[in-house]
């Protein structure tokens, strides 16, 4: 079977090809822009941001369109990513080590593969946070063509779509903390796409270990 | 509609203070529908339409007197027509003039995001601001009597104003104006409550009807159209009105506990993060910092 | 009405039938409920389907379409068994004393009452009449060919029986003609339950229990009474009820009609029949030789017990009429000639509504001006009413919107190779609607109000009575460049207005109410009027000429004091709804007729709480909050009777010779179209007396023809007839045409709400949409199980909905029989058979 090398000069490692991180980025932009016009709605005390992107209307009337590229982004991350994301035993004993992790003490860590337990978690908490959003999303998109008698729809959905976003910018918090300031070098794998050996073989032995089984560059 | 003289006593989507709040001597409005001699002749029907010029739009014959199911956008005004069989083989033909009940603990105003979109005047009516709605049709959810209405044109909702621009200048509000028999009354909460309640007791002395009653429900801390009903303990056979009306659970929870605890999440996640990079710092990987390495 | 809208106020009892006025007088309706919400009133509403009145009723009654008198002869039975009648009011208040004539014969055995002529199927009237003596002494003329035979008179004294034991005595013979009115009987007959019968009968004569007089109960009805073969009788049998229950000239009583348009009452006044002249005035006929003759003929004299007086207003006729003629042709009516007597049109037959269709279909009646009026649409049987206008050389149609009659040439079904063969003239002259014109108009309360312009009319229409003015001015003209056969009622007729191409209505109204011709003065209180002035009252006019009326009735409207008919003043001191300075009612201001009635023989009201008007002692004179009905100084003692209009001074349960074509005394006739013989008498089904048409649109179906379902038809709160389907905000409200029907007879034929259903009768068809409802129930009829169904009348053929294709465009009246009363000659609009099938 052939595939891209992903051992590259300069002991750098290919970790996410053009597609998936133009996929990432626009999933990270509509992220952010239905976050910031979510809050707006949230509370009265943020509705402002709603004025600073051009006024609540023009937000609500873009926000259910971005919804829909942010869940078109994550369903592409899905057909993707998902192999990759199985949880297997590895990742019941990376929880288990969980606060080692916290503690910054990544040596007495299981060996991760292409991705940690963590990272996994995030990944189907945005599949699955996605799929509720949409569905209670439509709801309150066309809130008015629903008929009376299914009213419970939109009780449930705003409680639904309140409560996804929150866990979601939650976990979107800790993403970005790990991407941007925890983990040096993770931000750069989804600008240019790769990371460092030594970042492999820290974070993600187990994948480490099959680059380079798969690789046909000489070692 | 419009804010014309009124004050302003509850803002949705408002941080901060509200300028009206406890200000005026006003003492609440309110209309009284005695269901029991409307004969539904849809003259406030037409009254509304007329005085709020609103468009008109295509009904057609639904095996009904009622002119279309529901209220529109543009139609705030419906006489509700239910046919109901008693127990004892008579039957009645209820009519009930449905429009916004101008709660005074409003499910639109607090399910409303915008700022500034739903008003409660010092009076107590609940008024929708165009020019400040940004559609979102949250008012719906919020709202236990299907009041709020889109206009998919303006993408924005619409509903009974209560004719503020009549109400604010001393004059009632249309619907009352064209009300030929006498069964819509309007004046201030207490005066109705006082009519209503007599009205009721005649009711219940004199006509037969035992449970005759008014329907003013504490759910949502009172109506600002208050019905008398030949029975109160019925008020679903009047075209589906709540026996107890609230703000929809839901619509609490979101608004309140689930709020807070998402406030406190998110900024407790903020701190807490913060407080994991000042206590532990970024991850160390035995690696020189990958833009040196590329300037060797 | 003998009472008034807002009078309704003062009432405790309402029984509401042939009359929906929840829904077609919303406004006046607030009377009812306030006498509801003010007095405990109730309310008992009988009607063949559950309508918007019935929502707000204390009672409800479904009745079978037609059946009215034997629901009401059924009331006037349990208040005469019960003692729930009125003893000393039908002393002294009515007929009920009368002796009536021996050779009188009630309708008991066959169903008809004594005098019938089978080969011209008409009654000699002759045998209706009082025992007595004396009366009007000249015999009258001679009946001239294809007249009816001329009648005796009633005595001047009559017979009388004050215990009312007499078994010839109107009571006696009211009470054995009412005792086959069972509840029995009217359960077969009405279809209403015995049980609910009985239950109803008890509420409504409650009022008069033990005889009490103090409470009063009203009866209100509309056109579901008057639009039957015998539907002067049905108002007769309420008026019956209502005398028997000294419910008559009282504070929340009477009779009381309710006109179907804004301004029907002024129409009547107006004489809107062919047989009358303004002011309810006996049109002459070709056996009435002068003016003498005609005025010996049609002014009564008294007919009263020998005790009593009667005062017999109508014995001023001639004065009415003086007045009239000097209004219509001025200095060319003068004793001399008779006061232009020739002038007049003599009425030598039959000219009715219904009539003159026929005349037209049968070519006889060559053209016509319709104005404010859609003919062919009011039917009945309009599709007779389309094929006459074919025949027609000339339409003129004055409206404010196309309509079916001046598109009667393209009704559907009509091809356009028919269409070409059509030879009529039509010409739409765009004309002014209500409120693009001032003028008055006369309330179902007789209130003539005056309106102002509201709007200009727009683009080239113009008001209806110029038009009809120039039209006049145009024909004059002619008469006076060419001559003619009789030039001289054109030519004399008076036309002093200050714009005669359109004359302002004020001045028209202004010489309504009249004027005086001389210096008049008044012998008792030496009131003077000069010559000019306008009269202040009937009361002034005079039989010498020195008076124009134009409509005695109508005298007071527009006085020295300006028109009294703008008058706006809300003040109502006795609280009793009169509001004396509102407007200005017919006659005199009066606005309860007869109120003497509500007052006891030595003259003090009934009910002292309900004060309307009373005998002052110390004045000698007949105050109060209204204007007294009455001879002012007619002292009590001198027992001069209450009703003033009639000859004997009394409220007529009896109705003696010529006043009613079909019988003294109400009986229950079947509709023309019914689903059962009558129960009363199977031999004789039918009003005798009524015609049937014979022309080939002239059609009338039985249950054998497969017509077994009765059909009623109405009116809608959100339609004005059929001139609201062009305004959208009407159309919205109530878009398409719909047939109500019961939830039972939908599941036999398969249909659900909202399907479309055909309607047919022997003579046409009607589809629409059904409404399934529980509001109509099926009725056991005479031991059958009957349908009844019905429609409102308001769409057609042309309008918003009908010109975009989006109803079927059937008229409500291509189903209604060609039959009408023999005394008003109303068309049978109810109560008519049907089948019905999915469409």
């Amino acid at each position: 079977m052939s595939h891209q090398e992903q051992l590259l000069p300069h002991d750098r490692v290919l970790r996410y090809e053009f597609n998936e991180r133009m996929n990432h980025w626009v999933a990270a932009g509509s992220f952010i822009y239905l976050m910031l016009t979510g809050l707006a709605f949230w509370s009265p005390w943020l509705f402002w941001i709603a004025s600073a992107l051009g006024g609540a209307e023009l937000s609500r009337m873009l926000h259910p369109w971005i919804g829909l590229v942010f869940f078109v982004a994550v369903c592409y991350m899905f057909a993707l990513w998902s192999r990759q994301m199985n949880f297997d035993s590895v990742d019941a004993q990376w929880w288990k080590s969980l606060h080692y992790y916290i503690q910054n003490q990544d040596d007495k860590m299981p060996p991760a593969g292409r991705y940690n337990a963590g990272q996994k978690l995030l990944f189907w908490s945005f599949f699955g946070g996605a799929i509720l959003l949409l569905a209670s999303g439509v709801v309150l998109w066309f809130t008015e063509s629903l008929p009376w008698s299914l009213r419970w729809m939109r009780y449930i959905s705003v409680v639904v779509h309140a409560g996804t976003a929150l866990l979601l910018i939650g976990n979107f918090m800790i993403h970005i903390y790990m991407g941007v300031f925890a983990e040096r070098g993770a931000f750069g794998s989804v600008i240019r796409g790769d990371v460092s050996l030594a970042f492999a073989k820290r974070y993600h032995p187990g994948w480490y270990k099959e680059i380079v089984a798969n690789s046909n560059r000489p070692k | 509609m419009s804010q014309a003289t009124l004050r302003i006593q509850k803002i949705s989507g408002h941080a901060g203070t509200v300028p009206g709040e406890d200000t005026q001597r006003e003492f609440t409005v309110c209309k009284l529908v005695d269901t029991t001699t409307c004969i539904g002749c849809k003259a406030c029907e037409v009254a509304c339409v007329e005085w709020n010029d609103m468009p008109f739009s295509q009904t057609t014959f639904d095996n009904t007197y009622q002119t279309m199911p529901d209220t529109r956008w543009n139609y705030w005004n419906l006489i509700l027509f239910n046919e109901h069989e008693r127990e004892d083989g008579t039957l009645q033909w209820l009519m009930r003039k449905h429009q916004c009940m101008h709660c005074a603990e409003p499910g639109c105003l607090e399910a409303c995001p915008a700022d500034g979109a739903i008003v409660q005047y010092t009076n107590g009516v609940v008024d929708f601001q165009q020019d400040h709605c940004i559609g979102c049709g949250y008012c719906v959810t919020g709202c236990p009597f299907n009041i709020p209405k889109f206009n998919s044109v303006t993408k924005r909702m619409y509903k009974c104003s209560l004719c503020t621009d009549r109400v604010s200048q001393g004059l009632e509000p249309a619907c009352i104006k064209s009300c030929p028999t006498g069964c819509l009354h309007f004046g201030s909460k207490d005066d109705m409550k006082f009519l209503a309640e007599k009205r009721a007791k005649q009711l219940r002395e004199h006509f037969g009807y035992e449970n005759a009653g008014v329907y003013d429900p504490p759910g949502v801390g009172g109506t600002g159209v208050i019905y008398v009903l030949h029975d109160a303990t019925k008020p679903e056979l009047y075209g589906g009105l709540p026996s107890n009306p609230t703000i929809p659970l839901a619509v609490k929870f979101w608004k309140h506990p689930l709020k807070w605890l998402g406030n406190i999440a998110l900024v407790g996640g903020l701190i807490g993060l913060f407080a994991h990079y000042l206590r532990f710092g970024p991850k160390a990987h035995d690696e020189p910092d990958v833009a040196s390495k590329e300037g060797d | 009405m003998t009472n008034g809208w807002v009078d309704m106020k003062n009432t405790d009892m309402m029984l509401i039938m042939g009359g929906n006025p929840a829904e077609n007088h919303p406004c006046g309706f607030k009377w009812p409920v306030e006498a509801k919400r003010t007095r405990n009133a109730k309310m008992i509403v009988v009607d063949p389907r559950f309508t918007r009145t019935a929502a707000v009723a204390d009672m409800f009654c479904q009745i079978r379409a037609g059946t009215d008198i034997a629901f009401l002869g059924g009331l006037i039975h349990y208040a005469i068994e019960n003692n729930r009648i009125a003893k000393d009011y039908l002393v002294n208040y009515t007929n009920a004393g009368f002796i009536v004539e021996k050779d009188f014969k009630l309708p008991d055995v066959d169903g008809l009452f004594s005098g019938f002529d089978d080969q011209k199927q008409t009654y000699n009237r002759a045998s209706w009449n009082y025992q007595g003596s004396g009366g009007k002494s000249p015999a009258p003329p001679a009946p001239k060919p294809g007249q009816p035979p001329a009648l005796p008179a009633l005595p001047g004294t009559v017979d009388f029986d004050p215990t009312l034991e007499n078994p010839n005595c109107v009571f006696q013979l009211l009470k054995k003609h009412y005792s086959r009115y069972t509840p029995e009987m009217v359960e077969r007959i009405t279809g209403i339950p015995k049980e609910q019968f009985l239950k109803a009968a008890d509420l409504y004569t409650s009022v008069r229990k033990d005889g009490d007089m103090k409470k009063v109960s009203t009866i209100i009805y509309a056109v579901g009474w008057t639009h039957h073969s015998f539907g002067t009788q049905i108002i007769r049998t309420a008026a019956i009820l209502q005398l028997v229950m000294g419910n008559v000239g009282r504070a929340g009583g009477g009779v009381n009609a309710l006109r179907g348009h804004s301004n029907i009452q002024g129409a009547t006044d107006m004489a809107g029949l062919f047989d009358s002249l303004p002011g309810y005035l006996k049109t002459p006929t070709p056996a009435d030789a002068s003016f003498d003759d005609w005025m010996k003929r049609v002014t009564p004299t008294s007919s009263k017990p020998a005790a009593w007086d009667s005062f017999n207003y109508y014995s001023n006729t001639p004065k009415f009429t003086v007045s009239f003629l000097k209004a219509l042709y001025g200095d060319a009516a003068t004793k001399q000639n008779g006061w232009a007597f020739d002038y007049l049109p003599k009425v030598d037959r039959n000219y009715s509504w219904v009539q003159m269709w026929d005349d037209m279909y049968n070519g006889t009646l060559k053209g016509m001006l319709a104005f404010g009026m859609n003919g062919v649409a009011i039917g009945p049987n309009s599709k007779k009413n389309i094929d006459a206008l074919k025949k027609a050389d000339f339409l003129v149609v004055g409206e404010i919107y196309p309509n079916e009659t001046s598109d009667f040439w393209r009704a559907p079904g009509i091809s356009t190779d028919e269409m070409k063969q059509i030879q009529t003239t039509v010409y739409n002259l765009p004309c002014a609607g209500f409120a693009e014109k001032d003028g008055s108009m006369t309330n179902s309360a007789r209130w003539v109000l005056w309106k102002n312009t509201a709007v200009p009319t727009p683009g080239d229409a113009r008001l209806d009575h110029a038009i009809l003015a120039q039209i006049f001015l145009k024909v004059r003209e002619l008469y006076k460049k060419e001559g003619g056969k009789f030039p001289d009622p054109i030519l004399n007729l008076t036309w002093n207005y200050s714009f005669p191409s359109s004359p302002p209505l004020a001045e028209v109204l202004k010489e309504i109410n009249g004027k005086a011709l001389a210096d008049l003065e008044d012998p008792a209180t030496k009131q003077q009027i000069k010559a000019g002035q306008q009269l202040p009252g009937f009361a002034w006019l005079k039989d010498d000429g020195t008076t124009s009326c134009g409509n005695w009735i109508y005298s007071g409207a527009f006085t020295e004091a300006g028109n009294q008919s703008a008058r706006r003043d809300p003040s109502d001191p006795s609280g009793m709804g009169v509001h004396p300075a509102w407007g200005w009612s017919w006659p005199a201001n009066r606005r309860v007729l007869y109120n003497r009635a509500s007052c006891d023989v030595e003259g003090k009201p009934w009910d002292p709480s309900r004060k309307q008007v009373w005998w002052s002692e110390a004045t000698q004179k007949w105050v109060g909050n209204d204007v007294p009905d009455f001879k002012a100084d007619s002292k009590p003692k001198d027992h001069m009777g209450p009703f003033i209009m009639t000859a004997e001074g009394v409220g007529r349960i009896f109705g003696p010779l010529a006043a009613f074509a079909d019988g003294p005394f109400p009986e229950f006739y079947e509709p023309i179209e019914s689903p059962i013989d009558n129960p009363l008498h199977p031999q004789q089904t039918h009003n005798p007396v009524v015609k049937r048409f014979k022309t080939p649109d002239d059609k009338y179906g039985t249950p054998k023809d497969g017509y077994t379902i009765v059909c009623t038809t109405y009116r809608m709160t959100e339609h004005y007839h059929y001139w609201t389907k062009n305004n959208p905000m009407n159309v919205q409200l109530v878009p398409e045409p719909f047939i109500e029907i019961p939830a039972e007879l939908a599941n036999d034929i398969g249909v659900h709400g909202g399907e479309k259903i055909k309607v047919s009768s022997i003579r046409g068809e009607y589809i629409a949409k059904a409404m399934v409802t529980k509001r109509i129930k099926p009725m056991i009829i005479d031991g059958k199980k009957v349908y009844q169904i019905g429609f409102q009348i308001h769409q057609g053929y042309r309008g918003i909905e009908e010109d975009e294709g989006k109803n079927a465009r059937t008229l409500a009246n291509l189903l209604t029989p060609t039959v009408y009363d023999p005394n008003s000659y109303t068309p049978e609009f109810k109560g008519f058979l049907v089948k019905v099938e999915r469409a």
